[in-house]
């Protein structure tokens, strides 16, 4: 997969990336179809660029850059919504797939990570990005991208540690 | 970080819940009609190594600059050649050839006409060369150096267009000298 836009079979392409994707997008969004808009809105946007799939760095940076838009406009209408859905659940959730109990729980501790560790989990267990990237999509530095790593990781081993 | 290891291996053991089969349909109905709109005359053109709008602003931009500059140039040139002295314009009116008609001169005047409008001669600086004897003559003469600027400008009065010449001249004046 060396190029999206020339990329003649794009969907085994996104079938490799497209759960990471959407994991990353769904970090901002309440619902899973709002992500899946922003990643469509993304993907498309990436390959129309024709950059090369090796710069996943962008590929991230404009899921991201699209999902915040998305919560710009979300604001507007979570007030509109507001008194209808007085008491909506405002959590925002990855999904995960789990099999047992611990994977559960594992979630569930992922979910619990300050957003900024969560991020740069996301981005590196389940997209398999480097600190580089990392820093590349997110626009920080390496440094920072490693430490928020390394503090995500130690709060999930603290989380998951039996009382 | 190896203190993480097995952690790290359970929580890629967790699998991100996969996109809707809805989503793959979805990109690729979008990725058809961005196709279709690049291969469309009428779609969006294709982008450009660099943007021609911020290049025609820029050229636009420096064309102005360099008309200010020329102007200014002029406009300084012209100061320099101020003259300290203009005389007044001509009292006379314009001399126009009547016309075939025999008519008067008062409005007569073409348009390409111009007319004198002043004349001026500067001297800036008088050098006295001392006495000397002509050819023949056997009285003495003064020799004197002037060293002028001479200006002249016609007008054209229907249009206000202004002609100025100007150019430095130097005069030698011999003035006889009476011995009494």
């Amino acid at each position: 997969m060396d190029n999206i836009a020339n990329h003649e079979n794009w969907k085994s392409c996104f079938s490799e990336i497209g759960p990471g994707l959407l994991l990353f997008a769904r970090q901002w969004t309440r619902s899973a179809a709002d992500a899946e808009d922003i990643v469509q809105e993304a993907f498309v946007k990436f390959w129309r660029r024709n950059h090369t799939i090796n710069n996943r760095a962008l590929l991230y940076a404009t899921v991201r850059s699209i999902a915040l838009d998305f919560i710009r406009r979300d604001k507007r209408r979570a007030r509109r919504e507001a008194t209808v859905f007085a008491h909506a659940d405002s959590t925002v959730e990855p999904q995960f797939e789990w099999e047992d109990e611990a994977q559960s729980a594992l979630a569930a501790a992922v979910n619990c990570l300050p957003h900024d560790q969560r991020e740069v989990l996301v981005l590196k267990i389940w997209n398999e990005l480097t600190f580089s990237e990392i820093a590349g999509a997110l626009g920080i530095s390496q440094n920072t991208a490693a430490s928020r790593y390394r503090y995500a990781l130690a709060n999930l081993k603290k989380s998951l540690q039996p009382q | 970080m190896n203190d993480f290891q097995e952690l790290e291996n359970e929580l890629r053991a967790l699998r991100p819940a996969r996109p809707s089969p809805v989503l793959l349909e979805r990109i690729e109905e979008a990725m058809v009609e961005n196709c279709r709109a690049d291969a469309s005359p009428a779609g969006q053109p294709a982008r450009l190594p660099y943007n021609w709008l911020s290049l025609g602003f820029g050229l636009a931009a420096a064309a102005v600059l360099l008309l200010f500059a020329v102007l200014s140039m002029e406009h300084r040139q012209g100061s320099d050649k101020e003259i300290a002295q203009v005389a007044p314009a001509s009292e006379t009116r314009p001399v126009v050839p009547a016309l075939s008609g025999g008519r008067g001169v008062d409005g007569s005047i073409s348009s390409n006409k111009f007319v004198p409008a002043g004349a001026t001669q500067v001297v800036y600086n008088t050098r006295n060369e001392g006495l000397q004897f002509a050819d023949g003559s056997r009285e003495p003469l003064r020799r004197l150096r002037y060293q002028t600027r001479q200006t002249w400008q016609w007008r054209n009065p229907s249009t206000g267009a202004s002609l100025r010449v100007s150019y430095p001249s130097e005069e030698v004046v011999l003035i006889p000298v009476s011995g009494q």
